[in-house]
């Protein structure tokens, strides 16, 4: 549109400002209360993202179990139980697996001075520490192989417990005692948000070497076994090759799932993420409506100013005024009414999101405030706002000025 | 310049037709001064309307500057009436929120005058009719005669052959509205073809032509001023 045109119709805009404070209003709450649902919706699918890789990114927990199928003519109930040699047995077997570490367990006291707990020790390889994401704050280490050869009395805290046996001090270099046995802290877990887990969450438990665990303690077998395929894709194959494997030496159906459990958390990650876009859709579906409510407003304040301005249409179309200068004067009416709404609304919801994040995020607390403190905005939130504004400025502001431009001359000029 | 020919305009009054033309032959040729009497719902505001491409007569041809009018579309109407014809109403109908500079400069926005050109023509209008002192004025703060003023030079801001003029001494006391008929004689004396509905003999009486209308029919189209 010409310039001139422009300046033309936002010198009449402006006579109207009272007038179109409400709906503006109306405008702004409905773009304040979008982007909003958008970014806490945003916020809390991210946050449980990060929250599901706390216990590991792209990784299967592989237990023994119960047969529950008669197989090769033995009975089902037989007990199936991993053991060490299992571990080396699948990676020779399964070239597709990246990762592969051993984990068991025993719950003992362990103890700084006259500071006393019991929590899981667990025996793990060093590739544990990232498939898990435990990440050692700084001055720290987790279990290397130095560690693994030489059975190293070494010990990784989680930060939880860390903080019951040592406070605020520094505990790497220090010595606890796990069941009596002198062990040197060589780390603690950095802090993480994890909302899954098996007994009990990582800041509470502590990580030794496996081949410590396995001289110091008499357990032959092992809990479980931590998989990690080269791609994610290959989660579900994969289940299928371990039971095969483990099938044919431990003489069950490899389609037994209850011989040889697995917890494939790559499944689990896709089904709830599916889950929370979900949810972050619902949001934005309610905050559209609220929008809506508002675009429906300026739809009807625009028929309102079509009519009072009949007359004045009339002696713009007696002056040669063609139809599209009379739509494009109403289509920008309505669109200055929503760039104004959707300024004051953004602005809000800008500084209430900045607030909002100020709040120090709490990794011990499992709640729902963990999750819906994390607003965000991301550049595909803003390009499907701008999207849904840009329909509903077309939506409310092209009939009432199609009606606008369909006035007859004669009509109009006549009007009182 | 303007023929009619067996023009007919019937509205649709509820369910009765109304003819408010009956079959109207008139040609105006250019330079004419013309006016248009006739009691009310004689059909002068309906002829004007025609002539002024506002609105379509029901029937006949009506041909400007040998163009013929009927089948233009609305667009097509708008340019005519932005560059051919220049309207000057009763009751003004200046845009109240705009200053006088910006009401006069209307027609210029509507076929895309570059800002120099606009201004330009803006100032010699408004000086012609004596109130460039008064450009950044809103029209609520100017007298009757004044506003009429400003919608004349507005009228004539894009050069059309063509003025109509709906009884434009209507609304104004009788000096405004002498000083408003002297405008429109020294306008039709500048070359410019005018066409004005009155009631008024006086006014009338600034025409070199008088036609009048009765129920819809000319009832005197070749009737001639005395002294002139």
């Amino acid at each position: 549109m010409k310039t001139h045109l422009l300046k033309l119709y936002m010198s009449e805009l402006r006579k109207r400002r009272k007038k179109t404070a409400l709906i503006t209003f109306a405008i702004g709450w409905g773009a304040l209360s979008l982007l909003l649902l958008m970014s806490f919706g945003r916020g809390i699918s991210e946050t449980f993202s990060a929250s599901f890789k706390g216990l590991g990114d792209n990784i299967l927990i592989v237990y023994g179990g119960q047969t529950s199928k008669i197989h090769q003519g033995l009975p089902k109930g037989r007990r199936i139980r991993l053991y060490p040699e299992d571990v080396d047995l699948l990676r020779s077997r399964i070239p597709e697996i990246r990762e592969i570490t051993p984990e068991s367990f025993s719950r003992f006291e362990m103890r700084n001075g006259d500071r006393a707990v019991n929590r899981n020790v667990n025996g793990v390889n060093p590739c544990f520490g990232f498939m898990r994401n435990q990440i050692p704050q700084a001055g720290g280490r987790f279990v290397n192989d130095l560690d693994i050869d030489g059975s190293r009395r070494v010990v990784f805290l989680g930060w939880k417990v860390a903080e019951e046996l040592f406070g605020d001090e520094n505990p790497v270099g220090r010595r606890i005692s796990l069941q009596r046995v002198p062990f040197t802290v060589i780390g603690v877990m950095k802090r993480k948000l994890q909302s899954s887990a098996y007994e009990g969450m990582d800041s509470d438990q502590v990580y030794i070497p496996f081949t410590t665990f396995l001289n110091l303690y008499s357990q032959r077998f092992v809990d479980r076994i931590h998989i990690q395929p080269e791609k994610r894709e290959q989660s579900k194959w994969l289940e299928a090759e371990i039971r095969r494997v483990l099938g044919r030496k431990y003489r069950f159906d490899p389609k037994d799932e209850y011989a040889n459990q697995i917890w494939n958390t790559v499944e689990g990650a896709e089904m709830s993420g599916k889950v929370f876009k979900g949810i972050e859709m619902f949001l934005a579906i309610i905050g559209g409506l609220t929008l809506l409510i508002g675009a429906v407003g300026v739809t009807n304040l625009m028929y309102a100013v079509v009519k009072e301005r009949t007359r004045e249409i009339g002696v713009k179309m007696a002056l040669g005024a063609k139809r599209r200068h009379i739509v494009y004067q109403f289509l920008l009416e309505a669109m200055m009414i929503f760039v104004k709404g959707t300024m004051w609304g953004g602005l809000v919801a800008f500084n209430i999101v900045a607030l909002v994040r100020m709040l120090p995020i709490s990794y011990d607390v499992e709640g729902i405030a963990g999750y819906l403190l994390r607003p965000r905005f991301s550049a595909d939130i803003f390009l499907l706002f701008i999207t849904v504004m840009g329909i509903l400025v077309f939506m409310s502001g092209i009939f009432p000025a199609l009606r606008a431009s369909r006035l007859n001359p004669v009509d109009a000029l006549r009007y009182e | 310049m303007i023929r009619l020919n067996d023009i007919r305009k019937v509205y649709q009054m509820g369910k009765l037709p109304f003819e408010a033309l009956k079959g109207i032959d008139l040609n105006i040729e250019s330079g004419e001064f013309v006016a248009v009497m006739g009691p009310s719902g004689s059909g002068k505001s309906t002829l004007m309307n025609i002539i002024g491409c506002l609105d379509t007569a029901s029937s006949g041809e009506y041909h400007l500057d040998d163009r013929n009018v009927a089948g233009l579309t609305f667009d097509q109407l708008s340019g005519i009436r932005n560059r051919k014809i220049g309207f000057v109403f009763q009751n003004f109908n200046l845009l109240p929120y705009a200053t006088s500079f910006e009401n006069v400069e209307l027609p210029l926005l509507f076929n895309g005058k570059s800002a120099k050109q606009r201004k330009e023509r803006v100032r010699k209008l408004l000086d012609m009719v004596g109130l460039w002192d008064w450009h950044r004025h809103r029209p609520t703060e100017l007298s009757g005669g004044q506003q009429q003023r400003i919608a004349i030079a507005r009228a004539l801001v894009n050069e059309p052959p063509i003025l109509l003029a709906d009884e434009p001494t209507g609304n104004l006391d009788s000096n405004s509205g002498r000083e408003i008929m002297e405008i429109f004689k020294g306008l039709w004396e500048s070359g410019k073809t005018v066409v004005m509905v009155t009631h008024d003999n006086t006014v009338a009486g600034y025409a070199k032509r008088i036609v009048r209308l009765l129920d819809g029919r000319v009832e005197n189209g070749n009737g001639r001023v005395a002294g002139s």
